[in-house]
């Protein structure tokens, strides 16, 4: 009992060919939307990677590269191939390579499958690369005359300012480190005296933040300094503030960025998947209702595709007992013994 | 009475002009796209910027212009592309023979009239641009404070993202703040003697400090941002003198501004003069080829030679036929057929 058989005539034939070809080339344009999703992403990846301890796994932006190539590939393949269906000649030449071809299809489905997957799942190691990242990143803020590390300055200041953010979970994280240089403080001053003085480490810690945290849409100029002491300013109280600067930390802004951009890629990739598995289905029904044209003398009579000849199961086993016959391929009493069973199950 | 820039037309050269028309017509739709999009890019742009341009500025109407003529001249092109392709085919022609002529004139009056203005505002217009910028950063530097007016209460947040994002201080450099009171009196102390000292040492009764708002900050500089007492040589350790620009932004919003703006309005300028020559190739063509079908009656694959010309006759005969048709409706005029009395002239040969 041959699975979902369908009955095709010549003009049904003739119409799922041509169908078939078109959606390929579809398909080829669909791959080139995928592999160049796939490298604006790892661009977009390489940009921030100095926030990111230059350790993100490109994992997902790869594979999205090589499955964008693999399907133009395949898909133009197979247009190919359905362009000379509908021609016995030239069909003949393609005949013995269809089945493995198909399998090839089937493998490529499933991976395609396995990279949409990623896409959703990736988040989780991306939060913990950014937070290690952020932390070093502040950390060496002020170390803007060491080779190396001279631009983070820089690259942190941008990143606040672009994505609205400040430090790794709040502002407060600039409170712990010490992100002015000690080239830039006055040793005779009291006051710098007083606060090395005032931890273990002898680092010069401010309740203060950089300029980057600034939110503009604050009704008055920018308090940077002294953010805890209300006295040090008029009519200001750092409970109630919300304005003054970015509420967001760095790491919460840039990880629903790239989870936003790798949701919509993935979203992209599943309709692609959808897509490719319509066209693999097609193209196994295009090759059984070729099979089955009994009489090629008569391309007008009717012919039946189908899915798989028998149902899933004894298809199983069959594929099962072949895989066997591979494994004792050199004992002949044995292979004869199976040619016997397998006329039975069928 | 002879034909203007008469062109002799056998099958082969009109079927290459057809064709190579065909082709131009296309061109000029996407350069009248491509006019579109550079002038929608431009009226955004300035939308964006409107708060820093005096409402006075005529620049607005430019892009306006600009995107007219870039719809006059995408229709030409479709128009041009769907008569050219008619024109080879006997069965498609007959309907566009009655439409081109009136075509051609709209074409001409209309899409070429957009595009000369248009491209005289690209030379004319930039020059008001200075002192509409001039205005308009004066005015948003005054209301920076004004946070809680209404009408204003925008201008703080606008002039600092534009401040970050165009990497300017103020309107000429960073010493425009000196002169305006940015920090609103709600925030000021009255109490504080240095407050009041400030207030009281000028005429306004301004607070005027030598500081400037945290979006001029360099993010460059190798030191966190000084932003207070900048005059003050003893106010800040350890200033190195030889490093005082990276410290803020130097450049002064008003030549960022003007330098964003004038390179969009000149890429705009190139786009339309492109579309300005296609367009009077396209529409010289198909006047040839409209000229040349009619002397054939309309009849495309005529082997017989036809000729093209620009006008039946010379400007003074033209104005003279019209004046007299206008005139003489009732009694039928004399110089109705002109250019079936003109011998054939042995126009430019053919390629």
């Amino acid at each position: 009992m041959a699975l979902l058989k369908v009955t095709f005539d010549q003009k049904k034939r003739v119409k799922l060919a041509q169908g078939l070809w078109l959606m390929n080339w579809l398909s080829v344009l669909a791959g080139i939307i995928i592999f160049s999703l796939g490298l604006f992403l790892k661009i977009e990846l390489r940009k921030r990677s100095d926030v990111m301890n230059n350790s993100e796994s490109h994992f997902v932006p790869n594979s999205l590269i090589v499955m964008g190539v693999l399907s133009c590939v395949f898909n133009s393949l197979a247009g190919k191939i359905c362009y000379d269906a509908l021609d016995p000649a030239k069909y003949a030449k393609w005949k013995p390579w269809l089945k493995p071809y198909l399998a090839v299809c089937v493998l490529f489905n499933i991976a395609l499958f396995l990279v949409t997957l990623c896409c959703f799942l990736m988040r989780g190691s991306l939060e913990s690369t950014l937070a290690h990242g952020l932390k070093n990143g502040m950390k060496y803020y002020r170390d803007t005359d060491t080779p190396g590390r001279c631009f983070m300055k820089k690259t942190i200041d941008m990143l606040q300012i672009e994505f609205k953010c400040c430090g790794n979970n709040g502002f407060r994280d600039w409170f712990e480190i010490q992100w002015i240089s000690n080239r830039y403080l006055d040793f005779s001053s009291k006051e710098v005296k007083d606060r090395i003085k005032s931890n273990v480490d002898g680092r010069y810690l401010v309740d203060g933040v950089p300029f980057s945290c600034c939110n503009p849409s604050s009704p008055r100029p920018c308090i940077q300094y002294q953010l805890t002491n209300n006295s040090a300013h008029y009519s200001y109280d750092h409970q109630t503030e919300e304005l003054n600067l970015w509420v967001n930390g760095c790491r919460a802004a840039l990880l629903s960025y790239y989870s936003s951009l790798m949701n919509s890629m993935g979203a992209v990739t599943l309709l692609v998947w959808l897509f490719e598995v319509t066209i693999t289905i097609g193209l196994r029904y295009l090759h059984t209702a070729l099979e089955g044209v009994s009489n090629p003398e008569d391309p007008e009579c009717e012919s039946e595709g189908w899915l798989l000849e028998k149902s899933v199961s004894e298809t199983w086993k069959a594929f099962l007992e072949s895989l066997k016959k591979l494994g004792k391929s050199n004992q002949v009493e044995a292979e004869g013994a199976d040619a016997g069973q397998a006329p039975e199950a069928g | 009475m002879a034909p203007v820039l008469p062109l002799v037309l056998p099958l082969q050269p009109r079927i290459r002009l057809a064709q190579g028309l065909w082709l131009l017509s296309w061109l000029l739709a996407l350069a009248g796209g491509l006019t579109l999009l550079c002038s929608g890019h431009l009226l955004v742009q300035l939308w964006h910027l409107s708060t820093f341009l005096a409402p006075s500025c005529p620049f607005a109407t430019l892009p306006q212009v600009a995107l007219a003529a870039g719809t006059m001249a995408l229709g030409t092109g479709l128009v041009g592309a769907g008569a050219s392709r008619a024109s080879l085919d006997a069965a498609q022609y007959p309907p566009w023979r009655k439409v081109l002529g009136p075509l051609l004139v709209a074409g001409t009056a209309a899409g070429g009239g957009l595009l000369v203005f248009a491209l005289g505002l690209t030379l004319a217009l930039p020059g008001s641009l200075d002192t509409g910028l001039e205005e308009g950063l004066g005015t948003a530097l005054a209301h920076y404070k004004d946070t809680e007016v209404p009408g204003h209460c925008h201008a703080k947040r606008l002039l600092d993202e534009l401040q970050l994002r165009h990497h300017c201080c103020g309107r000429h450099g960073y010493k425009d703040w000196f002169g305006v009171q940015w920090v609103s009196s709600r925030y000021l102390d009255p109490s504080d003697q240095d407050v009041v000292d400030r207030i009281q040492s000028n005429v306004e009764g301004l607070y005027l400090i030598d500081g400037v708002p945290f979006s001029c900050c360099n993010p460059h500089s190798p030191r966190p941002c000084l932003q207070s007492r900048l005059s003050d040589p003893h106010a800040h350790p350890l200033f190195d003198p030889r490093q005082p620009s990276l410290n803020l932004w130097t450049q002064g919003c008003h030549a960022a501004l003007l330098g964003h703006l004038q390179s969009l309005a000149s890429t705009l300028g190139s786009m339309l003069t492109v579309t300005f020559m296609l367009q009077i190739l396209v529409l010289l063509g198909l006047r040839y080829l409209q000229t040349a079908l009619e002397g054939l009656g309309g009849i495309i694959d005529g082997e017989g030679e036809a000729q093209g010309y620009l006008f039946p006759s010379g400007l003074k005969d033209m104005l003279k036929t019209a004046w007299l048709q206008g005139g003489v409706a009732h009694r039928p005029a004399p110089e109705e057929a002109p250019a079936e009395e003109a011998p054939p002239k042995e126009g430019l040969p053919e390629a």
